[in-house]
């Protein structure tokens, strides 16, 4: 294979190629795109990609998110809510300006959440704020959102690049194409789109960086940004040697060998806000609590976590991930079950499942034998065969099953399971009322005393002091009746040139790219 | 000669409406659909179902499948191929420069599978059961032995990492070649089995028997003689494979980013995106039946001496 | 090739012996016979269980312990290779019989049966080569949820048409030779004759065909896998594995090298059996 020395040979000569003047004299990044964004217009799509492209790049929002999880100010400099909590004003900045050159004031803003609200467009947004009825623009500076009921996780929503606020001039001008041509008040503007191969944008001159946590307050430093889509690993992995690429996302397993490379820098987003999570269809045996203690007992997740992303992950006892604020983790560390096999083998004993000490255990003539779905993917394979090896141990056989989401999670509705492997991205407590309100996202979930009572709670309390208890409250229930069995949360991991300064996600695992320079860079 | 033509031309009707009673079928029977495809693991399909109604409502997914069928025939009858639920956007527009990408491809691929496969024939037969003979045949299993997406992989580690002849993210045009070559050493092979074949039996006929004893030279034997007619089967089988391959070889261009129909055709299956699954198989499908027809109707004008009554 | 024994003893004799004496149909013959003694051996050749894990040895190169090193689990991949013989030969087997046997019926009756059962189908056969096969693999998939069964009958499906153009074309031609002829007059049924008369003498070509189509198949399959919808974790299915390691081509190329090498050999081992056996066959083909 690759031997090191035609590597460090073969990226010195590309470097001394960049170095003529003619490369020097535009400042440009390229980044990797996993895979080729469907279109390039905020709150008209759910998907990943296209919101952080929008995001880091092309829109701003109303306010991001600190890393302490409170809202900050961005396009709104402050905002206020009603006594019944069901109304949010917002006050803008002045003087903020799209890319074509149209204000960003507070009829854009009611503009752009219409375009979500608007039935004949049936955004896909639109169910993620159900609660949100209206907007007003009470002045040019001054917008109200109008709730149906107390709406809490809308400050943390609102963060998100969905929302982000396109020009109303360009949506109206270019209609169906804007897709393809966005225009907002972010970092960089639109400059071209190669389907499938790259998108190139060039820096907003006249950008104001209006948010806090920021380096750079001026226009960015980088001439030119060029996101390359490479959906495969190695490409990426190739494509940094060669610097052909400024930074990758890459899976954990590629980035070992490069973070003992001192030309790169590994950046590790521990705010990462997912968790992998074993779920069950509370058919019997596991309508039994103590059950389902016992395949948590049993899982070894420092193994899962090594296995399935090289370390880049955390084991994690509590029902929601550490990202996300608000997790408790004195209630996980009291409440939740770290790996002992000895005692989950104990309580199959009580329950009165007896084995030979080989193959599965059984009771009443029924052996141990279940079935464990989940989605597709080569990571979600590797925690599965450690999982699966785990349950083995002390006696319980697992038989999975893996497609793709839109087979996987339907088919949950339907009988024929017992387990399933869940992993879910969210920024806000919220997900908790998401999964696990009654009767479940898969409808499976019995009713657990006072649960329902703590998400509704999380889902209207907007004092952050308040609402906390009752995030406490719920993560408590859901360990003590052994809703799920938390599993971990892994984190994203970017390999940066060396040179590249100021790569710093932010709570959102957004970089802010005004901030980026390299720093050969004059 | 002429009724066979207006028969094969007959015989596409049924063939067309057997294509549109399976993408019927296929439609009715895959459970699920688009909006909850869409939703994957940030929101759960039972919270605020009013609104994911509103995306059914607009893309007709609220109605049972012969009526979205219905709707599907009506706009297509009309020349619109719908929207798709996950680009929002007009069908028409993704399939069109994606069909495209796909064209190139496949073109490009199949020049080099014949300009590989062709010469490689024709010296195994020419030199048959020698050295020559093994070497080029044995060559040409190796493109068709390995799972395509390992090949694909190793020439972008051989030709970007290692020779460092293409630069590992392409740009423009740069883009086509490794897609290109890889799917044209796989289509080599059975090129080159078909041309080796094809000359060994032209090589034992009488006038070029008859050429050979006249004391004409071995290269203008087979160039000018056995060459001809051994292009003519080999042309037909790469025409029926040019037809396939419209359909999209979906594993290159996915591992090469490459955007053509084949991609979309995964994508458009994982999404439930069923407008443009339709449109997909309706431009590949399309495609195929044309391609046939012409190479029978071509066939029929070139050599009138075959048995067209039941074969 | 069970179809093989069906065969006049005599040519079955003639078509071994000049296949033994056939430099590719050794080497590949070689190939397959080592696939067919793992796969009936696996657990005894194997040297450490396949699906024992140990993530604290993860991605190790090969060694005297691992032969071939460990995988992204730390499971031994040279168990993992000789248990995976067992899924590479079902899988050949089962795509191959799921499109002979349907793909043999249909151009038996299309070829030998009445014009009207050709007619139609002919039309349906057309119409699946024409619909784009990826879609109607996943759309099989869709429908059936995903599993190495689904995939292997999804495969099959994808392979009737060409068994079903290839009888039906040497049935129209076998059915007009004089010893058909004979028998029909001797009076025997329609349906004897398809299955006693014509399916006998097109042993040959089926042979040669499916020399091409299995290899073929094996490779859809793996490629299935490439979409996460073929063999199910932790299945040490050769596809599976390569796709499952891919990622990690830079870093521990073994982990690469071992399933794709295996695959390359196997199909590799296939295609020149099936080289060797056109030649011995199919006289046109030399």
């Amino acid at each position: 294979m690759l031997s090191r020395r035609g590597l460090v040979l073969s990226s010195a000569a590309i470097a001394a190629a960049s170095a003529t003047p003619a490369a020097a004299s535009t400042k440009e990044l390229r980044f990797r795109l996993v895979e080729d964004p469907e279109m390039l217009w905020s709150g008209q799509s759910v998907s990943l990609t296209v919101n952080t492209v929008v995001g880091t790049y092309l829109v701003e929002r109303l306010v991001y998110q600190g890393t302490d999880g409170k809202p900050q100010p961005w396009l709104a400099e402050s905002w206020t809510f009603s006594d019944d909590a069901k109304q949010i004003t917002f006050r803008l900045r002045g003087g903020i300006k799209f890319h074509d050159g149209t204000d960003c004031d507070a009829a854009a803003v009611k503009f752009h959440f219409d375009s979500i609200l608007d039935p004949a467009r049936a955004s896909p947004v639109r169910p993620i704020i159900a609660a949100l009825e209206s907007v007003d623009a009470l002045d040019p500076l001054t917008v109200r959102f109008n709730f149906s009921r107390p709406f809490a996780p809308f400050m943390t929503i609102v963060a998100g690049g969905a929302y982000g606020i396109n020009s109303p001039a360009a949506l109206q001008r270019l209609g169906r194409q804007y897709g393809r041509r966005p225009v907002g008040t972010g970092p960089y503007r639109f400059v071209s789109w190669a389907p499938g191969s790259e998108i190139v944008l060039e820096r907003n001159p006249t950008f104001r960086q209006l948010r806090a946590d920021a380096v750079n307050k001026g226009a960015p430093y980088a001439d030119r940004i060029t996101l390359s889509v490479i959906p495969e690993e190695g490409v990426a992995f190739s494509a940094l040697q060669t610097r052909e690429l400024s930074a990758a996302e890459l899976q954990t397993d590629t980035v070992e060998r490069l973070a003992r490379d001192r030309n790169f820098r590994v950046v590790v987003d521990e705010n990462a806000k997912n968790l992998s999570f074993l779920e069950f269809a509370f058919r019997p045996p596991f309508d039994d609590p103590r059950m389902r203690e016992a395949v948590s007992l049993a899982l070894d997740r420092a193994s899962i976590v090594r296995a399935a992303y090289a370390g880049y992950a955390v084991a994690v006892r509590g029902p929601m991930s550490p990202g996300i604020p608000g997790y408790d983790e004195a209630v996980a560390q009291q409440f939740g079950t770290g790996h002992d096999p000895a005692r989950a083998r104990a309580i199959l004993a009580e329950l009165g499942w007896t084995g030979t000490g080989r193959g599965p255990v059984s009771k009443d003539g029924r052996e141990a034998r279940f079935a464990l779905r989940s989605y597709a993917n080569p990571v979600a394979d590797r925690a599965l065969a450690v999982i699966q090896r785990n349950l083995a141990d002390i006696g319980i056989q697992v038989a999975i099953t893996t497609s793709d989401w839109g087979s996987f999670y339907p088919s949950l509705l339907r009988d024929g399971w017992d387990m399933n492997f869940m992993r879910w991205t969210s920024f806000d407590p919220f997900v908790l009322v998401q999964l696990f309100r009654h009767p479940g996202h898969r409808r499976a979930l019995p009713r657990f005393d006072g649960l329902d009572e703590a998400l509704a709670g999380i889902e209207t309390t907007l004092d952050p002091d308040r609402r906390q208890v009752f995030v406490s409250e719920a993560q408590k229930l859901l360990l003590q009746n052994r809703a799920i069995v938390p599993l971990m949360t892994n984190h994203n991991v970017t390999v940066v040139q060396a040179g590249l300064q100021n790569y710093v996600p932010d709570a959102f695992n957004l970089v802010k790219p005004g901030d980026l320079r390299m720093a050969n860079w004059a | 000669m002429g009724g066979y033509i207006a028969r094969r031309i007959l015989l596409v009707i049924p063939v067309v409406i057997g294509i549109l009673l399976l993408t019927f079928m296929v439609r009715a029977v895959i459970p699920t659909d688009a909006v909850t495809a869409m939703y994957e693991g940030q929101i759960t399909d039972q919270e605020a179902e009013a609104t994911t109604a509103l995306i059914r409502a607009k893309f007709h997914l609220d109605r049972p499948w012969y009526i979205q069928f219905g709707y599907y025939v009506r706009d297509v009858a009309r020349g619109d191929l719908g929207e798709s639920v996950r680009l929002r956007r007009p069908v028409s527009e993704e399939i069109g420069y994606r069909y495209l990408n796909t064209l190139w491809l496949t073109l490009s691929a199949l020049a080099i599978g014949i300009g590989i496969g062709v010469p490689a024939g024709i010296i195994a037969a020419a030199r048959k059961d020698t050295w020559m003979d093994v070497t080029a045949m044995t060559v040409g299993l190796l493109g068709i032995s390995m799972p395509a997406f390992f090949f694909g992989l190793l020439l972008i580690l051989v030709f970007a990492v290692w020779l460092q002849i293409v630069p590992v993210v392409p740009r423009g045009g740069a883009a086509l070649l490794l897609p290109a070559l890889t799917l044209g050493l796989i289509e080599a092979a059975p090129i080159s089995r078909l041309a080796r074949s094809g000359m060994i039996e032209m090589l034992r006929r009488d006038h070029i028997r008859a050429a050979r004893a006249r004391g004409m030279s071995e290269a203008a034997v087979i160039m000018r003689h056995a060459l001809p007619g051994t292009l003519l089967g080999i042309l037909t089988v790469v025409g029926l494979q040019f037809g396939q391959l419209l359909g999209g070889a979906f594993i290159i261009e996915v591992i090469f980013g490459w955007r053509g129909i084949g991609e979309l055709a995964v994508k458009a299956i994982q999404w439930r995106d069923f407008a443009l699954t339709q449109a997909i198989i309706l431009v590949s499908a399309g495609s195929y039946v044309a391609i046939n027809l012409a190479i029978d109707i071509l066939y029929v004008w070139i050599d009138p001496r075959v048995d067209y009554t039941r074969a | 090739m069970s179809a093989a024994a069906s065969l006049p003893t005599s040519r079955l004799a003639w078509v071994l012996d000049r296949l033994w004496h056939n430099r590719s149909a050794r080497i590949g013959g070689g190939i397959i016979a080592i696939i067919l003694l793992c796969a009936a051996f696996a657990p005894w050749i194997a040297p450490h269980d396949p699906m024992a894990i140990d993530t604290l040895r993860r991605l190790e190169p090969p060694s005297a312990e691992h032969w071939l090193g460990t995988d992204e689990v730390g499971r031994d991949l040279a168990s993992r290779l000789i248990h995976g013989t067992r899924y590479f030969v079902l899988i050949c087997l089962i795509t191959t019989v799921i499109a002979g046997v349907i793909g043999t019926v249909l151009g038996l009756i299309s070829g030998a049966g009445p014009l009207i059962a050709d007619a139609v189908i002919m039309r349906f056969v057309d119409v699946l080569l024409a619909f784009p096969t990826i879609l109607l693999v996943l759309a099989v998939i869709a429908i059936l949820g995903p599993s190495l069964t689904t995939a292997m009958v999804a495969v099959g499906i994808g392979n009737i048409p060409g068994y079903a153009r290839l009888v039906r074309s040497a049935a129209l031609t076998i059915r007009r030779e004089e010893y058909v002829e004979a028998a029909r007059a001797l009076g025997a049924s329609e349906l004897g004759i398809i299955f006693g008369t014509v399916l006998p003498n097109i042993v040959s070509p089926l042979v040669v065909y499916t020399s091409y189509a299995m290899p073929l198949a094996a490779l859809a399959a793996a490629a299935l896998s490439f979409l996460g919808l073929g063999a199910q974790p932790p299945a040490p299915e050769w596809g599976a594995m390569l796709v499952n390691a891919r990622s990690f081509l830079f870093t521990a190329w073994w982990a690469v090298a071992a399933p794709g090498l295996a695959i390359f050999a196997a199909i590799l081992g296939l295609n020149l059996l099936g080289n060797a056996l056109r030649d011995v066959l199919d006289p046109r083909d030399a």
